[in-house]
């Protein structure tokens, strides 16, 4: 199971990966006017790969036995699907505020097409299940409540690859997980102004009570 | 003859009590674990090779081992799909074990020796007393002999005061709330949390002692991120935070009766009709995680440790009688989570310090208890699951698309994305957040059941549903609004409001419940000699406090019991 990044991403289909980049540009987009505050804090989560994360995150969280044996239940292809299809609906209806019908029609990956405001919006509708389930793909078709559940790990999936360390294996963050190295310090906790893990802090201020224990009985002092 | 006289499913917050407690009352017992056994020379490498079977010895626990798998690191610990810390096998190659749930949320609990202790926050407060007495089928003072007991055994003290503990009580006291030195909770007020987490180490403050050599002694260091796992400590048995990889679990290996085996997932109790008893437990089947060979094992009595999901799911796939309450009455304390964003000056002007210093001390180190509504405490994470879990993360869905509610107490309800989040993140350690644990009322409706349809390599999987009711929603709200209270009152210039999915799963309780399924003495109603030791026995969610502690106040309570009727 060695897996290097080009292999992994190599099988990866374009139109997902475009996809999931729209998707956690418009989470956590490249901001250069925060340059003013650290040369850090322009970047943003394209630049970091963390669409690769939730990616990867998706295609290895699901095994089911469907047949005679476990298989491996990769869901980020039609996850992708269910944002397209999600924002295909957004246009359709007339609810997106800056994209033109022309620019969306015939698009393989609408979703990526549309402004960010309006790829919230398109997770918005879906979350609130304000769109025909009918026309969402497999396993989400026809299933509100499995479509809720993914639209907020898509948000909070793609926080925690940002704000993590996972950036920061660099050339190893798609190898399998006891096979990743920590190469440079994590940008997301530079932007953060967390000093990274510690061995401990002289960072005792007081003691505001102690249990004291006698005879098998607890007091507090 | 049998393999042993008890067999423990599970090792964590209470199947290692009830292997310590047993293994100390002289019965020859073993363990069998679905996850990987981290810190013990079996296994160096326990995520990648198949390692040893048994564990039987104190002797092989190895501090080296532990540490070096105990990275700290948020992700590498803590990614639900790939972490060190996750409900899945050993092998991080392979995915997770799946559970359906058709809502917003997420399941918090962890395979492997320790179970989900090896990632809590360690607050052991005891129940609530007006949420045991009258309503339990045992009485709070009942429980207290046992309290003391599990108290006095992690050990359990009051947290020290890190920056944000400090800033918290300024905050809780500007708000109104008295202080409350106590460990039974009669009335409201605030106080450090009782945590299982050794004193600081004496010499934390000389500068004489360098911190390296501070973390290879005994003693908490103030590290920070007990979540992302503890690594303070001379050996396996002394880390700081007492979880119990490192508290029951070497304490039940030094009995000489215990054995532990991981990577082995429980897929059936074995039963048999007996002619006086009538249907009693008599041995497990089991499945090995690394060659998926099947084992079975016999003894005279059964513990069930495996949690509140897995422990009704084996209720169910090994085809136990029917009882409408296995499964049911689920709880959750309905989390919700509040931050306030504070400026430089102001935490100057309170603390001398410029910042709130969110990743220092204990991950949680201070709490108001309101009985009757729940709990808030102070509590602070590293910066990935900080942003998921205050920005990413909610009931409410996106902030910028709501017009705020008016005369709401905070400025922000709901996710946050895009330049706002980036700017918010910005301020992390001027941020303090607080998780709020809500008085739950029990629900038939709120259950865990297994699919239909979906199975893994271990059988139907289960399936969590859980919706509260409209007074705990109320409960919330009024959380909510006395968290904001004391935000505002320490003068925060921020305040959001994270509306935590309902589903976000970290204190289950009660799906097997006592008085429904299992009678005082833990035992099922209708499986003799088959007890359980996990949260799912509480009869309610305790009036909101941590579970943990109860849990293993019974545990120990209930392996008196099984000794005393099966074996004295």
């Amino acid at each position: 199971m060695m897996q290097t990044p080009e292999l992994y991403a190599s099988r990866a289909d374009p139109h997902t990966v475009a996809t999931f980049r729209a998707l956690v540009d418009a989470i956590v987009p490249y901001t250069p006017e925060l340059a003013a505050y650290g040369a850090e804090q322009p970047i943003g989560a394209v630049q970091q790969h963390v669409h690769e994360y939730m990616i990867w995150s998706l295609d290895h969280t699901l095994t089911l036995v469907l047949d005679y044996y476990p298989e491996i239940v990769p869901l980020a292809a039609p996850t992708a699907g269910l944002l397209n299809a999600g924002a295909a609906q957004l246009v359709a209806s007339g609810q997106a505020k800056y994209a033109a019908q022309g620019a969306i029609a015939g698009s393989p990956v609408p979703f990526a097409a549309l402004s960010p405001a309006d790829r919230i919006r398109t997770m918005a509708i879906l979350e609130k299940l304000q769109i025909d389930l009918g026309l969402l793909p497999p396993p989400y078709r026809d299933d509100g409540g499995l479509v809720k559940f993914i639209i907020d790990y898509l948000n909070r999936g793609t926080m925690f690859g940002n704000y993590s360390e996972w950036p920061g294996y660099g050339t190893t963050r798609l190898n399998t997980p006891t096979r990743r190295r920590l190469e440079f310090f994590p940008i997301g906790w530079r932007q953060t102004g967390y000093p990274g893990v510690s061995k401990g802090y002289r960072a005792v201020r007081g003691i505001l009570m102690t249990i004291v224990r006698e005879g098998g009985k607890s007091t507090i002092v | 003859m049998y393999d042993a006289d008890v067999i423990v499913i599970g090792s964590g917050g209470g199947g290692a009590v009830a292997a310590k407690e047993l293994g100390e009352a002289g019965l020859k017992v073993l363990v069998l674990e679905a996850g990987p056994f981290y810190g013990n020379k079996k296994w160096e490498n326990p995520n990648s090779e198949r390692g040893g079977e048994w564990s039987s010895s104190y002797d092989d626990l190895d501090v080296g081992i532990y540490k070096k798998i105990y990275t700290r690191y948020e992700n590498n610990m803590n990614d639900v799909v790939s972490g060190t810390f996750r409900f899945g096998p050993a092998d991080r190659r392979r995915t997770p074990w799946h559970r359906v749930m058709r809502q917003k949320g997420d399941i918090w609990q962890l395979a492997g020796v320790g179970g989900t202790t090896q990632h809590y926050w360690s607050q052991s407060p005891r129940a609530f007393p007006s949420a045991v007495d009258g309503v339990w089928p045992i009485s709070y003072e009942e429980l207290v002999p046992y309290y003391e007991k599990a108290e006095a055994t992690l050990p359990v003290q009051f947290s020290p005061t890190a920056p944000k503990e400090e800033l918290f009580y300024f905050a809780v006291q500007k708000a109104g709330w008295q202080k409350n030195p106590t460990l039974n909770v009669t009335k409201p007020g605030y106080r450090p949390n009782p945590n299982a987490i050794l004193p600081p180490n004496p010499h934390l403050m000389d500068p004489k002692y360098p911190i390296d050599q501070l973390w290879n002694m005994d003693g908490c260091t103030m590290q920070g991120h007990c979540v992302n796992g503890c690594t303070a400590g001379s050996r396996v048995d002394t880390i700081a935070k007492r979880g119990t990889l490192v508290s029951y679990v070497p304490l039940a290996l030094k009995t000489g009766n215990v054995a532990i085996r991981p990577n082995s997932f429980t897929i059936r109790i074995l039963t048999e009709h007996d002619p006086k008893e009538g249907l009693r437990a008599a041995g497990v089947r089991f499945r090995d995680t690394w060659t998926g060979e099947i084992g079975e094992l016999t003894a005279k009595a059964v513990v069930v440790a495996a949690g509140c999901i897995e422990t009704p799911r084996l209720w169910f796939n090994s085809d136990l009688p029917f009882n409408s309450w296995v499964g049911r009455g689920l709880t959750n304390h309905c989390f919700d989570w509040v931050g306030g964003v504070f400026d430089e000056k102001d935490l100057m002007g309170i603390m001398g310090l410029p910042a709130v210093y969110p990743y220092m001390g204990h991950t949680s180190g201070a709490r108001v208890d309101i009985p009757g509504i729940g709990i808030f405490q102070v509590s602070c994470l590293s910066p990935g699951l900080m942003a998921f879990l205050t920005y990413g993360f909610s009931e409410a869905g996106f902030d910028a698309l709501k017009p705020p509610e008016p005369g709401a107490p905070w400025n922000i309800h709901g996710r946050v994305v895009g330049p706002a989040l980036k700017e918010l993140m910005m301020n992390y350690n001027r941020t303090m957040t607080y998780l709020l644990l809500t008085d739950d009322e029990t629900l038939y409706r709120n259950r865990v059941e297994v699919d239909p349809i979906l199975k893994d390599e271990n059988g139907p999987i289960p399936v969590v549903h859980y919706v509260p009711s409209k007074k705990t929603l109320q409960r919330r709200d009024q959380l909510v609004k006395y968290s904001c209270e004391s935000l505002k009152a320490a003068g925060a210039k921020a305040i959001i409001r994270s509306d935590t999915p309902f589903a976000f799963m970290l204190h289950l309780e009660s799906t097997m419940r006592m008085g429904y399924v299992v009678d005082t003495n833990c035992e099922a109603y209708q499986v003799k000699r088959l007890f359980l030791a996990d949260n799912s026995v509480h009869f309610n969610g305790i009036g909101g406090p941590n579970p943990t502690l109860t849990t293993q106040a019974l545990a120990t309570r209930t392996s008196e019991k099984l000794a005393q009727k099966y074996f004295a």
